[in-house]
């Protein structure tokens, strides 16, 4: 359980692994308000989109994507505000960081695999010396090889450059397992990818809630996208980790001061 | 004196000095009336933030004198001539060839440097990113456009030629290398690449002034200074074109989009 891992052994597995699995953090209550929340976010994705497919990220519509989550239902932005998460963010990607994203992705049976990719390797350019990004990873059932779990390479979180990937890179991965109501944190420079649904009726619903350092443009524009009560509901802390406040990427002013000694 | 390149109109120059000496100025760009309209909007809002105490106190790559410094922010919100700055041709064709395209518009503001400012610090524009910096080169680009001649001792933007090739932030036993002026007549644009050194000269003339505008550009990974969604006045969503609707994220592509689309 998550109250047997101390800060310590969590940054240790994180540095060493890439990644880290909190089981079953949320309560029973907590984890089924979060799976009626994504299927209303599931109907409400088809009655506005007319699909959940994304063929831009998945071979077949048997992957099911749900966009926009925290515009959908507050148990979202409770997940992402948690504090068992934002540690795990804080220790690995340090304290200035934002949320970029957070989505579903639902294996039905019949679901293909997407391709091999680091969250941070499709988006800066190397050398991936640092961790500049994190996944905290949802699963809302339990999931395993077979009903699709997401792959990873073991130790890719350590390639700085394209060139350190392997040829056979896919058939090097191996499956994240969890119980229903964990959370894996995966840093973002760890290789992985969807894994195939090959069970006959086995629905695999995953959340993938992206973190990233406060100089990484947002994948999602929360400013655009976030309801205004929504918006109105977050508190300081919530409005700054949305990205919300004026603001914007002035890390360059941040540096400024150090280097001078002085503070505006 | 190190050697400078001469202005040149040839953006294939302009693009050779960047790589040699990590900036281009281009001469006559904003010439007769379309020049006194800009200056004049530019005049015209600082001293309407002067008048009802709008500035920001202070900015912390300025030291000294602040009322002889002073900053005006977004002005693209201020103007429909400064978004002719930003969305100028030669601007965006330099922006092409260094970030490639899409780009996003990190920020657009000035600085009136009066007889008394006192300059500001050396830096690089790209100092957001930790060390070591990528070997893809600049992430970012600053056309700044003189509205004022720019010159020794009025405050000319000062830089430390060839410095962007150093690939590397400005360490404190930088900060006495030696920076020459970039004198440019009024009209002129001037276009470094975001590792280059460079700083507010001082204005020790007794009565020049001395204004600038700075666009600052980036690769779409990176998170704009301005919160545009935030800050910027709706007209310009209503009828900026779509370049401009571009360089802002409001189309966009893997960043800043509403379900998983371009908010546009």
């Amino acid at each position: 359980m998550a109250n047997h891992l101390d800060n310590r052994s969590v940054r240790q597995r994180l540095q060493e692994d890439g990644f880290c699995l909190f089981p079953q953090v949320l309560s029973v209550r907590e984890l089924e308000r979060a799976r009626q929340g994504l299927d209303a976010g599931v109907a409400l994705t088809r009655e506005l989109l007319g699909t959940t497919h994304m063929p831009m990220l998945d071979p077949n519509a048997a992957s099911v994507r749900v966009n926009n989550l925290p515009a959908i239902d507050p148990v979202f932005i409770e997940l992402l505000l948690r504090d068992d998460a934002l540690q795990a963010v804080a220790m690995t990607i340090g304290e200035h960081f934002l949320i970029s994203n957070f989505t579903a992705n639902i294996a039905l049976p019949g679901a293909g695999s997407m391709s091999l990719h680091s969250d941070q390797a499709l988006v800066v350019p190397p050398p991936w010396l640092q961790p500049w990004a994190m996944n905290i990873i949802w699963c809302l059932d339990d999931v395993c090889e077979a009903n699709g779990a997401t792959r990873y390479l073991p130790g890719s979180h350590r390639f700085t450059s394209p060139e350190e990937v392997p040829d056979n890179a896919l058939e090097l991965t191996v499956p994240f397992e969890a119980p229903a109501g964990s959370f894996i944190a995966m840093d973002g420079r760890l290789w992985h990818t969807s894994g195939e649904n090959r069970t006959a009726d086995q629905q695999r619903r995953m959340m993938f809630a992206y973190y990233s350092t406060d100089f990484i443009r947002q994948q999602a524009n929360w400013a655009l996208t976030l309801p205004a009560e929504v918006q109105a509901s977050l508190g300081e802390r919530g409005r700054a980790l949305f990205g919300l406040n004026p603001i914007g990427n002035s890390r360059i002013a941040v540096g400024l001061i150090s280097l001078t000694g002085k503070k505006t | 004196m190190a050697e400078l390149p001469n202005p040149t109109r040839s953006v294939e120059e302009g693009l050779r000095n960047i790589v040699e000496f990590g900036f281009t100025v281009v001469p006559d760009v904003l010439t007769g009336p379309v020049l006194t309209r800009t200056r004049d909007a530019l005049y015209r809002a600082a001293a309407e933030d002067r008048r009802r105490q709008r500035e920001i106190e202070t900015f912390a790559l300025d030291f000294g004198e602040v009322q002889a410094n002073q900053r005006i922010w977004n002005v693209l919100s201020r103007d429909p001539v400064f978004e002719d700055l930003a969305e100028h041709p030669l601007a965006l064709e330099y922006v092409r060839h260094i970030l490639g395209w899409p780009a996003l518009l990190g920020n657009i503001s000035a600085n009136i440097c009066a007889p008394g400012c006192s300059g500001g610090y050396l830096h690089a524009d790209q100092t957001f990113l930790p060390v070591p910096w990528p070997d893809a080169g600049p992430q970012g680009l600053n056309c700044a456009w003189a509205l004022d001649d720019f010159t020794a001792d009025n405050g000319a933007t000062s830089v430390v030629p060839g410095s962007h090739r150093f690939n590397r932030p400005v360490a404190p036993e930088d900060m006495a290398a030696t920076a020459v002026p970039l004198e440019a007549a009024a009209g002129s644009m001037m276009v470094f690449e975001s590792r280059l050194w460079h700083k507010t000269g001082a204005n020790v003339s007794s009565d020049s002034m001395r204004a600038g505008v700075f666009a600052w550009y980036t690769k779409t990974w990176v998170r704009t200074q301005e919160n545009w969604f935030l800050s910027l006045k709706p007209e310009i969503q209503q009828f900026g074109s779509d370049t401009m609707l571009t360089l802002l994220g409001y189309k966009s592509q893997g960043f800043g989009l509403i379900n998983g689309k371009s908010p546009r």
